[in-house]
């Protein structure tokens, strides 16, 4: 590969995946100004300024790396943000019918019988 | 006997350079030094080449966050490296060590800045990593600049307030706090009363405690040779909230009648808060049998502390206080650099596998190679 095209890339996998997840950068526009890696909401409501900007990417391979892992860094925290709201959610639901359970089967927690 | 430090020197070269870089909390350092071969003596001291700072500074009334934090270290540090080398004219190939804050600290912003040395550690052809213990890198800073050879040290900051005793090999913690650290205890009072955070919560809390005149009644906490903080925080919060909230408390000083005001509050947290420190250590220089104290660490730069610890040590046979300014006394990537550098100089690096950062690592694990006094 010549240094013109770094083209960074990453995989997941887990357990619970038939496949290994491959993130792709694509060929779009590519900054360093990342969509998930912007400063809290809690500093700038309470009247911060973000002075931390990162800089922009130079016109070089080196810069173009940048900006791209600025993306795939985007893709894997979008992605992962998901996964952890779906566990969040199926433990939720996993708990609603253990009430359901307990009060259908055992009709009193078994915890609270003695 | 003294150490060889000159075992591991490259052949033909008459020096070593370090980079340290720290970002344990909100501070981003980058500092560059220099040691001649030979022993570090009062003919032979280590040069500073560079030392640049960054501080992530938040709105009044809030702290740091973790990732806001690393945010800003991951953000600047390429830029205060570069900056770091143009000041001390050298190129990343003439550096001998990286080291890098490996613990205590904040998570995030810990692992942000030792992604940086390990990456140039790479870029620039296999140089050796050194991992820094912090408190380590203030007490051998502290030691370097004043000339203090072997004091006890007060370590007092945002997140460590430890009084330290060397012996055999190891920095001995004689008295710390139980809970929060005094710097932390000072800057959330500073949130209360919405103070700005430029150039630091404690450094405005100095300014206003020098216009308080009235003492008012706080815990005092000493424990043993421990302190305890959190409890006297609570206390003066509570208070302040109640004087400059809705309900507009009215308090009045005991002799004079006169009125209290945020100043006074200031006033009487730093006398409390100093007079248990200075306890602690008086004790500890009674214990170990040394009439030098060494303050490092950002609280240090408090000059009322300095002032209240020189009482002290004044009352002692040949009592003597070293400090240092900020440059040095805030977190500070030189100190990084140096304390690292000696560890390198004792044939001490880490492989890359063994950089991974730290949120606890007491001072007392480090085994203090370069000294055997």
């Amino acid at each position: 590969m010549s240094s013109s095209t770094l083209i960074p890339t990453a995989e997941y996998s887990a357990p619970d995946l038939k496949e290994t997840h491959k993130f792709d950068v694509g060929n779009g526009d590519h900054s360093t100004d990342g969509q998930t890696t912007q400063i809290s909401d809690i500093v700038i409501n309470a009247g911060g300024e973000d002075r931390d900007k990162p800089s922009e990417a130079k016109d070089t391979p080196l810069g173009h790396l940048r900006a791209k892992l600025t993306t795939l860094q985007d893709q894997v925290n979008v992605f992962l943000t998901e996964r952890m709201k779906q566990d969040k959610s199926k433990n939720a639901q996993k708990e609603e019918e253990d009430i359901e359970r307990r009060i259908l089967d055992d009709g009193v927690d078994e915890d609270d019988s003695d | 006997m003294t150490v060889d430090l000159d075992k591991y020197a490259k052949p033909g070269k008459d020096h070593y350079i370090a980079l340290g870089l720290e970002g344990s909390a909100n501070k981003l350092g980058v500092g560059v030094i220099r040691h001649n071969l030979g022993q570090l003596s009062s003919n032979n001291r280590a040069q500073v080449l560079s030392n640049v700072r960054d501080t992530y500074i938040t709105p009044p009334g809030e702290g740091f966050l973790p990732r806001d934090t690393a945010r800003h270290h991951r953000n600047w540090v390429v830029r205060i490296i570069k900056r770091a080398l143009i000041d001390a004219k050298i190129k990343g190939t003439d550096i001998d060590c990286i080291c890098f804050t490996q613990g205590p600290g904040m998570g995030a912003p810990l692992q942000s800045v030792v992604i940086a040395a390990r990456t140039l550690a790479q870029l620039w052809g296999d140089i050796p990593l050194v991992g820094v213990n912090h408190c380590i890198g203030h007490i051998e800073m502290g030691r370097e600049i004043t000339g203090a050879d072997n004091p006890v040290v007060l370590y007092v900051s945002g997140g460590n307030t430890q009084v330290i005793a060397y012996s055999k090999q190891r920095y001995r913690i004689f008295g710390e706090t139980l809970d929060i650290a005094i710097g932390n205890c000072l800057d959330r009072f500073a949130r209360t009363l919405k103070i700005p955070n430029e150039p630091a919560p404690g450094y405005n809390i100095e300014q206003m405690a020098k216009k308080g005149k009235h003492l008012i009644n706080l815990p005092y906490t000493v424990k043993g040779m421990d302190l305890s903080m959190s409890g006297i925080l609570g206390y003066i919060d509570q208070l302040a909230k109640e004087m400059f909230g809705k309900q507009a408390k009215k308090v009045v000083d005991e002799t004079t009648g006169e009125p209290i005001t945020a100043e006074d509050l200031c006033f009487s947290l730093q006398e409390i808060l100093f007079s248990m420190l200075v306890e602690i250590t008086e004790r500890a220089l009674a214990h170990v049998n040394s009439n030098q104290v060494l303050i490092v660490g950002g609280v240090g730069s408090n000059e009322r502390l300095q002032e209240m610890m020189k009482l002290m040590i004044q009352d002692r046979k040949n009592g003597q206080i070293y400090a240092t300014d900020e440059r040095f006394c805030i977190d500070n990537g030189i100190m990084i650099a140096h304390a690292g550098l000696l560890s390198y100089r004792t044939g001490q690096t880490n492989d890359i596998k063994d950089t991974v950062c730290t949120q606890r690592f007491r001072t007392d694990e480090v085994f203090i190679k370069w000294r055997d006094d």
